[in-house]
């Protein structure tokens, strides 16, 4: 009976961790959000000011990007998770050259031969913006596990 | 063309509006394979609901792709196939637009947390 109420006190002071990791995972998931949303918001902004110089909504749009018609070509960024013991499974996001003999192509030339400056800002704006993006992603993953682990230790706590 | 034989890394693929896919495209993640299959879908105010829900679970079901890049307001749209996506791969990210804040009351994952704390709100 003692054996049993100790190991409920020791559950219960894990759950009372995993709420408070919980507490922190969900903040740094909003502020990760949030920089989403800015980083997106001026590279959008950049891509107006594109549209604006070149004069006309055509020039940087649908229009322009390939389609299930167009050439195969590789994505330039892909997601490599780090499954080492200091980062876990965390992913990160890996670039490759551009090198169109074998298919990686640079995405500015879809736009334009020449892309301005205000495009190139745009096109590294939104590298910035992925980058951010696979750090969401981590905390997102961080966040379910211990989203799984709680409704685990409240069902170990229930059948006590 | 043997493009895609050995390539280290799992995709991101993209489901958004005009600026999204322009925006993220241009970043580097797009890529349409050997079988035509492009990673991004555009979204417009013709694109029926059905056809981003059949887009998402296709993206769902490729074993090339890690992260799902949704604009929220199209998250909206088909919340049940989101919500009833629980699989940690590929993470489905709701993200802004610009049209769109993001709405941290409608995340999955934060409703989801949400509901560690109140058991009537939780959908699942």
């Amino acid at each position: 009976m003692s054996t049993q109420k100790i190991e409920k006190e020791a559950a219960s002071q894990l759950l009372d961790s995993l709420y408070l990791d919980m507490f922190h995972l969900i903040e740094d998931h909003t502020q990760s959000r949030i920089n989403i949303e800015r980083t997106n918001a001026s590279g959008a902004i950049l891509l107006a000011r594109t549209r604006f110089q070149q004069g006309g909504n055509n020039s940087v749009s649908v229009a322009q990007i390939p389609t299930k018609n167009s050439t195969e070509f590789n994505a330039l960024c892909r997601v490599v998770s780090a499954s080492d013991e200091k980062n876990g499974n965390e992913i990160s996001i890996e670039r490759h050259a551009v090198e169109k003999s074998t298919g990686y192509v640079e995405p500015l030339n879809w736009f334009s031969v020449l892309p301005p400056m205000s495009l190139r800002q745009a096109a590294s704006t939104f590298k910035d913006c992925i980058e951010l993006l696979a750090e969401s992603a981590n905390l997102q993953r961080q966040l379910d596990a211990i989203i799984n682990n709680i409704s685990s230790m409240k069902q170990f706590i229930i059948k006590q | 063309m043997a493009l895609h034989s050995a390539i280290k890394g799992k995709l991101i693929s993209v489901i958004g509006d005009e600026d999204t896919c322009v925006g993220f495209l241009l970043g580097g993640i797009g890529e349409i394979n050997k079988n035509r299959h492009p990673n991004f879908m555009v979204v417009d105010k013709n694109t029926a609901v059905s056809e981003i829900e059949d887009c998402f679970k296709r993206f769902l079901k490729r074993d090339d792709i890690d992260i799902i890049l949704i604009n929220q307001n199209y998250a909206e749209l088909i919340r049940h196939v989101i919500d009833a996506h629980t699989s940690p791969v590929p993470a489905v990210l709701e993200i802004p637009s610009k049209d769109h804040p993001y709405d941290a009351s409608k995340d999955s994952i934060l409703r989801r947390a949400r509901g560690m704390f109140n058991p009537e709100d939780l959908v699942r």
